[in-house]
């Protein structure tokens, strides 16, 4: 009697129990799957000059979509932010070598991590690779570059200007020539081989020609200056800098700045040095090796500008 | 009234049956939880019980549905199923309003699987109707 | 001064009175904890109250509870979305949906869901059960009846509270879903990402312990608060009123420790 009785309970309560664990167990494998039980994790390295904003569970967003997080973040030996960031295997196809890392910071919401895979069919990121995270609030760096840019190209223009001593020099190499009947003139004679002489002039053609790609860049920095949205920079991917980069780049503009004033002041002796060649066969070597450096610090700085500046991408940035 | 103590299984009207549970659950918490039988073999026993007592028809009737005859077979099913040395009836008057008790009484004990001398409280008032 | 010392007192009785039952609450919970290791208590007989129990207590009202959560689940999905949209907040609505109503507003709803429909019976059963003697009777007899009467009622209790917040909160998931990106697959990664990440061990069990916990509460606490009862029939309805006031502060108290936990 009492099996019979409570058969309908039995039968009621182990349907109930048996959907109700169908349903959960569904349920928790899908949260498995979620979370990534079944699939490796993928880390990813970011490289910044600052962690301001970013804190562990900040996300990885692409397209608007979450894709993993930030797990860790600490210091290098250089004193660098090192931030490690997990998703799940599925979603590191999105990851490529040509993706860049932004941070943005909305004014509402918490920070998030930007990333931009402008080429799909790029090759795709390695695990634990580190890439540099980019910051999106250029607009404090901006005016910071154009300054020390402006600052060389004055020193560059003091150097070309009409009464300039690299005109002068020219001018002082022109009439000499004129005067001469070799083909390098006194200069030829000064240095003991036209392969000298022909140096020292391809020298003053690079810094010549230095100078207007130089100012054709102050040019494009000029217009960027003027535009103060700055995701729009962003959005055409112009404004892609970290501060990182910005350090570096100014960096090398320091050195560059520096290396064009030494030049600058070797210059102001090469004319003399042209008006009393008896003296120094050693000086005008030493002009030559230094306005070649100068030129090629400078040329370097033209490049990594470039390189950095929207017109082109390098994912092989080196770490601040 | 008397004492309770381990010897003395009592059948009176303040201890009444569970009232959510039939007649046959009722006897049978006894050998389930007393002496650990499993479900069936302690509804087996309870149903022998009763079946004793003539009364396994009542099996599946909970305390409200039953008379106070069935009530009071299933407390007296219960109290043997407690094998204790004494059974004590206190007041069966109070229990058996609707039959002439003391018969009804004799009548359970004299059936041939019961064995066991059972006493009866009563008020003395009450002693005319005993047969002895 | 004797104003004082009379406020005093009574502060001291209600404290002493207030620590009592919540001792009286533990040691019942301890006991039937320890009944729960015993060999002897996992019986058929057992097992089949604790069927019936979770049969009264969740099955029964499925189709009720199942609706109701619908219904709740329906209209805060609504609000937050509107109010999202508004704000151009979108992006948070699905998280704030799943963190809303599958880990705070479903379990404590069920909770006071089980609490008013069983918790009232409960209390009230085992009041009666004290005042009719029938607890004595078994006594006399030496059947415990922790073991068939009241386990199963807390066993019953924490499984209801915990499978019945989770179907509801199953619902209240697809129902998001389906109020975010309707009935397409699109929103799926999206939607999986957000959960994998709400849902971490952590808050899972967290989630799982504060459901049985609110179980034990409204099981517990009435069964207490009936064996509390003076052997008067009258005092039943107030055992039962006690007992649920008991049990409302019981469940409001773990529910802000769950969030202070989680939170703070």
């Amino acid at each position: 009697m009492n099996t019979v009785k409570s058969n309908p309970f039995h039968f009621k309560v182990g349907l109930f129990v048996a959907f109700s664990l169908l349903l959960l167990g569904a349920f928790l494998v899908y949260l498995l799957h979620a979370r990534g039980f079944f699939e490796d994790t993928y880390r990813l390295k970011l490289a910044a000059a600052t962690a301001d904003g970013v804190a562990p569970g900040v996300p990885l967003v692409f397209s608007g979509i979450e894709i993993g997080s930030v797990s860790a973040l600490g210091l290098n030996d250089n004193g660098g932010i090192v931030i490690n960031i997990e998703l799940l295997e599925r979603n590191a196809k999105w990851l490529k070598q040509s993706s860049t890392f932004t941070l943005d910071k909305p004014i509402v919401g918490g920070a998030k991590i930007r990333v931009d895979s402008p080429d799909l069919k790029a090759n795709p990121l390695p695990d634990n690779s580190t890439m540099l995270l980019l910051t999106s609030d250029i607009s404090k760096e901006i005016p910071v570059l154009v300054e020390r840019v402006k600052a060389i190209l004055a020193n560059v223009e003091h150097l070309t200007r009409k009464d300039g001593e690299i005109v002068a020099t020219l001018a002082n190499v022109q009439t000499v020539t004129g005067r001469m009947t070799g083909e390098y003139g006194v200069l030829e004679g000064v240095l003991g081989s036209p392969e000298k002489a022909q140096a020292l002039t391809d020298s003053l053609d690079k810094t010549r020609d230095l100078i207007t790609r130089l100012d054709g860049l102050a040019l494009k920095m000029d217009g960027m200056a003027a535009k103060t949205d700055t995701w729009l920079f962003a959005e055409d991917g112009m404004a892609a800098q970290t501060k990182a980069s910005m350090i570096q780049v100014r960096a090398m503009l320091d050195d560059a700045q520096s290396s064009l004033k030494k030049a600058d002041a070797l210059m102001a002796n090469a004319v003399e040095i042209s008006s009393d060649v008896k003296e120094g066969t050693q000086d005008i070597a030493r002009l030559r090796a230094e306005i070649d450096e100068a030129v090629r610090r400078a040329n370097a700085l033209v490049n990594e500008i470039n390189k950095k500046w929207p017109f082109a991408r390098d994912p092989e940035v080196k770490l601040p | 009234m008397v004492a309770q103590d381990d010897g003395v299984a009592r059948v009176a009207l303040e201890l009444p049956l569970r009232a959510n549970l039939t007649a046959v659950d009722n006897i049978a918490l006894i050998p389930l939880y007393q002496r650990h039988f499993d479900a069936a073999e302690s509804t087996r026993q309870a149903r022998a019980m009763l079946d004793a007592l003539g009364y396994g028809d009542i099996a599946a009737l909970r305390d409200p549905d039953m008379t106070p005859a069935q009530r009071f077979v299933t407390q007296l099913a219960r109290a043997l199923m407690l094998k204790r040395p004494r059974l004590i009836i206190d007041r069966p008057g109070a229990m058996l309003y609707d039959v002439p008790y003391p018969a009804f009484i004799a009548q359970l004990a004299a059936r041939p699987e019961i064995d066991g001398t059972w006493e009866i409280y009563d008020f003395d008032w009450n002693l005319a109707l005993y047969p002895q | 001064m004797n104003f004082l010392a009379a406020s005093i007192e009574s502060l001291g009785a209600r404290f002493v009175g207030w620590f009592g039952v919540g001792y009286g609450l533990f040691a019942f919970a301890g006991r039937a904890a320890l009944l729960l290791l015993d060999r002897s208590t996992w019986n058929r007989a057992t097992y089949d109250v604790v069927i019936k129990q979770v049969y009264f207590t969740a099955v029964q009202i499925l189709h009720v509870f199942l609706g109701y959560a619908l219904v709740i689940s329906w209209l805060l999905i609504t609000i937050i979305l509107s109010t999202a949209r508004e704000f151009g907040l979108t992006e948070f609505a699905t998280e704030m949906t799943i963190r809303v109503l599958v880990l705070e507003l479903l379990p404590f709803l069920t909770a006071l869901f089980i609490a008013l429909r069983s918790g009232s019976a409960i209390n009230t059963e085992v009041a009666l059960m004290r005042v009719n003697n029938e607890l004595d009777a078994l006594a006399h007899c030496k059947v415990p009846p922790m073991q068939f009467e009241f386990l199963p009622r807390l066993i019953g209790g924490v499984i209801s509270v915990v499978v019945l917040a989770a179907l509801a909160g199953l619902l209240a998931l697809l129902l998001a879903y389906l109020s975010i990106y309707g009935l397409t697959m699109a929103g799926f990664d999206a939607f999986t990402q957000t959960v994998a990440k709400i849902f971490d061990f952590r808050i899972v069990a967290g989630l799982v312990i504060k459901c049985a916990l609110f179980g034990l509460a409204v099981t517990l606490i009435p069964v207490v608060s009936g064996l509390e009862t003076p052997k008067k029939l009258f005092m039943v309805p107030v055992s039962v009123l006690r007992g649920m006031m008991r049990v409302f502060f019981a469940i409001v108290a773990i529910e802000v420790l769950s969030l202070a936990l989680k939170y703070i």
